[in-house]
């Protein structure tokens, strides 16, 4: 990799996949005996971006946009159509040794691979060899201490819950320090307790080590507290590349203003916007961004509020809104 | 050694022991799939006993096998193909190792629990039909067995990786088995069968991977170079066919998606 290059740069991106199709009924089970019918599924089209250096990046987008393949592509398993990849100088699926080496994949349903019956330590010890870490690094250490993970260690892999499952993976993962990571759904099936620790670690992960990582999930709580940049994937092609902020601007021209009052009775709440919740005093109103000013001073001024404060929509709302109705240009 | 070479032999050497490990817990199954291995040769031995009694060189050639066949078997079907087949494989593509260690770690470890498991039995049947060996037999019959089990392995694994094109690879490698069991000295010595049978299934595969040890095992042959030339013949064969099958598994695989 040239000095300065982006440790992911992607140019033109696609895959498509020959998937066979028929009509339903025995006359098409027969014919498609003797002639077959295949169809083009556009799995990724023209993806073009670049990850920088240290940069934790949220992959997002509805089943099927295209999320797990470009994950693959990126980690060596697919070999695309089209389009040109590079990733710390490497073209993935080339699946060069020393480029396995500094990656990783971490995929949320499954993050220990191997045999169950053994130890997380034997795991580790594999793991170890594998990457070939040397016997005197202090990366394990550091990471069972980060992970709190030091009880696990003499436990079997199929003992273990699933938090565990999953601490225990990033573990091995970050075992030979990658410098690319490639999360994939870290967080499915965790509890909140469990998933908002690993959010926290790879957080520090990143800051400290300054790797990059490309992060899918359909936790809008993952992106939120991990990433300040988000690509935004549907139907194969990207439909926003840029800044949360922006993103939740962008897709959602509303905000929402919370109100409390000590006596509900007799406003006509919609006279300041669409009531979206309303109980025991305190209502949330739809108010549109070039209008919140406004609305806010006119509910100062005519009625008597105890609080009042304004917020966007969780991105959990935004992201339904756009799988609904998709991007506004 | 280099370092490459001893890098690889450690990744071997845990592979094998985290496969045995695994392959304990399975014990009961092992038991079944041991209990499996076994009928063939013992019906072997059981219906050519009572066709040629008195032959005491049948008899040893049949309990050899048994020992070949648990020291040689082969079950890429339940491992590589099952990979491929569950997504495991696209995990196993992105290690930084040749994927066929593992594969051949767990083949080790699953050929050693086979011979644990089912010494018991070669013991007892050696005790029961009173056979007799030579140490020189013996030894010549090692590097046939080697070479047997890298054939075999290799054999199974190809035959596996059709799990890439087709959802029935089992049916490709019960394919396989059927012809080893037919043709490889289990439904009948190679020597009992008529001419040109006998000539072809000499230089045939199947032969090399399980009964051409045994033979030689049980004192039958005296052209033992021979032998081991044809083996060694079709073990670069097979391993010329798995290299390609492999590459146009892969690109079919990377293609197509885990």
């Amino acid at each position: 990799m040239t000095a300065g290059a982006p440790p992911v740069r992607v140019d033109g991106l696609t895959m498509t996949f020959r998937a066979p199709v028929r009509e339903a009924g025995l006359r098409a089970a027969l014919r498609s005996v003797a002639r077959r019918e295949y169809r083009t599924v556009e799995a990724v089209t023209g993806l073009s971006f670049e990850l920088a250096a240290g940069e934790v990046v949220g992959f997002i987008g509805p089943n099927g946009a295209g999320k797990t393949t470009t994950m693959k592509i990126l980690s060596g398993i697919l070999h695309p159509t089209a389009g040109e990849v590079q990733v710390l100088g490497f073209v993935p699926w080339h699946r060069k040794a020393d480029y396995l080496r500094r990656i990783a994949l971490i995929r949320g349903s499954q993050p220990i691979g191997g045999p169950a019956e053994l130890t997380v330590m034997d795991s580790m010890r594999y793991q170890r060899v594998l990457y070939a870490v040397p016997r005197d690094d202090r990366t394990i250490d550091e990471l069972v201490e980060l992970l709190d993970i030091g009880d696990l260690l003499q436990r079997q892999v199929r003992a273990l819950s699933l938090g565990e499952r999953m601490r225990a993976g990033l573990a091995l993962a970050l075992l030979y320090r990658p410098k690319v990571l490639f999360l994939d759904e870290p967080t499915l099936g965790l509890d909140v307790l469990a998933a908002g620790a690993l959010r926290r670690f790879v957080a520090e992960y990143a800051a400290r080590t300054g790797a990059t990582i490309l992060l899918t999930s359909h936790y809008m709580a993952d992106v939120e507290t991990l990433c300040k940049r988000v690509i935004l994937i549907d139907k194969s092609r990207i439909r926003y590349d840029g800044g949360l902020d922006a993103l939740t601007t962008r897709l959602s021209p509303y905000k929402l203003l919370k109100v409390s009052v000590a006596d509900p009775t007799g406003t006509e709440w919609e006279r300041f916007g669409e009531v979206e919740h309303s109980e025991d005093g305190k209502v949330v109103l739809r108010v549109r961004r070039d209008e919140v000013p406004a609305v806010t001073g006119a509910l100062l001024a005519q009625v008597p509020v105890v609080d009042l404060a304004v917020e966007d929509p969780s991105l959990d709302v935004v992201m339904d809104r756009f799988y609904r109705d998709g991007i506004p240009s | 050694m280099t370092i490459a070479v001893r890098r690889t032999a450690l990744l071997l050497g845990m592979a094998i022991w985290r496969s045995s490990v695994q392959w304990w817990s399975f014990r009961s199954f092992v038991i079944t799939l041991v209990a499996g291995r076994t009928v063939t040769p013992l019906l072997g031995l059981f219906v050519w006993s009572a066709a040629v009694p008195g032959d005491a060189g049948i008899t040893t050639y049949y309990v050899v096998l048994l020992a070949v066949q648990l020291m040689t078997v082969s079950y890429e079907h339940h491992t590589l193909a099952s990979d491929i087949y569950g997504g495991d494989f696209a995990v196993e593509l992105v290690k930084p190792q040749p994927v066929v260690l593992d594969l051949l770690g767990t083949n080790l470890a699953l050929r050693f629990w086979h011979l644990m498991f089912g010494a018991p039995v070669i013991v007892a049947v050696a005790l029961l039909a009173e056979i007799s060996l030579h140490g020189v037999d013996l030894l010549l019959a090692l590097p046939a067995i080697l070479l047997a089990a890298g054939l075999r392995f290799v054999f199974t694994y190809t035959l596996a990786l059709t799990a890439v094109w087709t959802q029935r690879a089992h049916g490709a490698v019960a394919m396989g088995e059927t012809l080893i069991f037919l043709l490889g000295g289990t439904a009948a010595p190679l020597t009992f069968l008529p001419e040109p049978f006998r000539a072809a299934g000499a230089v045939l595969p199947f032969w090399s991977m399980l009964g051409a040890p045994a033979e030689i095992a049980a004192g039958n042959i005296d052209a033992v170079l021979e032998v081991y030339a044809v083996q060694l013949g079709w073990l670069a064969v097979t391993s010329a066919i798995a290299v390609v099958v492999w590459r146009r598994a892969v690109r079919r695989f990377t293609a197509f998606g885990g």
